[in-house]
């Protein structure tokens, strides 16, 4: 009972320390202004979307990008398409990708920057920002992908354990 | 098995045109939030706000600890000032009471400068950080309004945008936003200057002041505040300090770098500016308190 209701606490517990941990963005480093955007709970539904099921990630990316939207951008049917979408494309990998750990960690960052690259020009469009590509690389994508990483690479092997025990778990009562 | 029926093409055309136009709903109206979206922002702000002070008490620690690796120096530094802050003290009161009398005299009871104080909590910021906004921990039921002033102990830092009943969010001044304007005045040696606020410099990380007028001289260092004169924020709150003037554009006025004076990573506890100058509210409260009080005691 505790191991099934694991999955969507660890969803919502990612969301809602997301915005924490942005109060600490941005960053100075070497006299320029870094941007560190979290991207853990996307990272997460990538994992649950290879590792476990993707229809379940996909229905998890709609209902936490839907409040990604109302709560944090005002702009509804913007992370509720993109986070299913990108669950869409990960649960879809799993087919052609072998599934080691190193190999999910590099895929799901892949993707998390194809999703900010899309987000860039989003707001480009809209003008909401003005910046060009490079500074918006420099800026924000480089800075974002290495910091998701570091929290992969710490909590990546965590995220497989837990969902495993799910699956595991699952198995055994469908016997 | 096709990869995509007729049925799936209709649906996902007809999903498409439906988010196209969910998104351009919501990039039109963005003063209001609708019944659904007030719902949705109060509950996840509630459990936000739960969550956020853990994690506010965890970076009070950090910030504690750095803090104290920086006292020496600071304290050297601070120790120079003291000697010019007991001198501007006394110097303060006095202005002060002088004012206060001046103000009896002309029976000018209302100021700009007056305004009621909401402290609020910060409980998150807009994760993806494409719009420069935080959401606080008080909303209608607090009395806070649409395009009250926001700031830190150390300056201006925004307005409110949009007011649910539990939460609100806060844009802040280093937006993109070319409708966010403040009134301004720059503190000279011997006049106020007036000019707005437009615009915030993405590389430099300045704020940009423009329409100052050009027979005016201003200097490098002078401080500048808001004058009030906007409608919206109390007059007195710093905004920052001048690092560099140039002409605008046309080259009829002048055109003023601005290095804010509040952080803007790191915040936690701000401070919501209620206009006073608009008293009617003050008023409802002062007649309904003692009635609720009498009920209390029928009861």
């Amino acid at each position: 009972m505790v191991i099934r209701l694991l999955i969507p606490f660890i969803a919502i517990l990612l969301f809602l320390l997301e915005p924490e941990f942005a109060l600490f963005s941005p960053i100075e480093l070497n006299g320029q202004t870094v941007f560190l955007v979290p991207r853990f709970l996307i990272l997460y539904l990538i994992f649950v979307s290879i590792y476990y099921n993707r229809r379940r990630a996909v229905v998890y990316g709609l209902i936490f990008g839907l409040l990604y939207d109302v709560f944090y951008i005002d702009i509804i049917g913007l992370y509720s398409v993109l986070y299913p979408l990108i669950c869409l494309i990960a649960g879809s990998t799993v087919k052609f990708i072998h599934q080691h750990l190193v190999i999910t960690t590099l895929l799901s960052l892949i993707l998390v920057a194809i999703m900010e690259i899309i987000l860039y020009y989003f707001f480009y469009f809209i003008n909401f920002t003005t910046i060009t590509f490079t500074v918006f690389m420099m800026t924000r994508l480089v800075p974002t992908i290495v910091a998701n990483l570091l929290f992969l690479v710490m909590l990546g092997w965590v995220f497989k354990y837990l969902i495993n025990a799910r699956v595991l778990q699952r198995a055994r009562e469908n016997t | 098995m096709p990869h995509f029926s007729n049925k799936k093409l209709i649906l996902l055309l007809v999903s498409m045109i439906f988010i196209v136009a969910l998104i351009s709903f919501s990039l039109r109206d963005r003063q209001n939030a609708t019944l659904p979206e007030q719902f949705i922002k109060d509950t996840v702000g509630l459990v936000q706000g739960l969550v956020a002070k853990p994690a506010n008490y965890i970076t009070g620690i950090f910030n504690d600890i750095n803090s104290l690796l920086n006292t020496y120096e600071e304290n050297k530094r601070l120790k120079m000032r003291l000697e010019d802050f007991a001198a501007l003290q006394s110097e303060v009161n006095t202005l002060k009471n002088e004012n206060k009398s001046l103000r009896d005299i002309v029976e000018k009871e209302s100021s700009l400068r007056e305004y009621v104080p909401i402290q609020a909590t910060v409980i998150a910021r807009n994760p993806d950080q494409w719009e420069e906004k935080i959401i606080l921990d008080k909303g209608s039921t607090q009395g806070v309004q649409v395009n009250m002033a926001v700031m830190t102990a150390q300056g201006l830092i925004g307005k409110i945008s949009l007011v649910t009943p539990l939460t609100s969010e806060v844009e802040l001044i280093q937006t993109n936003n070319p409708n966010f304007r403040v009134s301004a005045v720059i503190q000279g040696e011997n006049e106020e200057i007036f000019g707005l606020i437009e615009g915030f410099d993405v590389e430099r990380n300045e704020l940009i002041m423009k329409r100052i007028d050009s027979s005016f001289e201003v200097k490098e260092g002078e401080l500048v505040i808001s004058s009030g004169l906007g409608g919206i924020f109390p007059k007195g709150i710093l905004i920052g300090e001048i690092t560099e003037i140039t002409t605008d554009d046309f080259g009829l006025t002048k055109m003023a770098y601005i290095k804010p004076a509040a952080d803007f990573s790191m915040l936690q506890d701000v401070i919501i500016a209620k206009r006073n100058i608009i008293t009617i509210d003050k008023h409802e409260e002062l007649i309904n308190e003692p009635t609720e009080q009498t009920q209390g005691t029928g009861e």
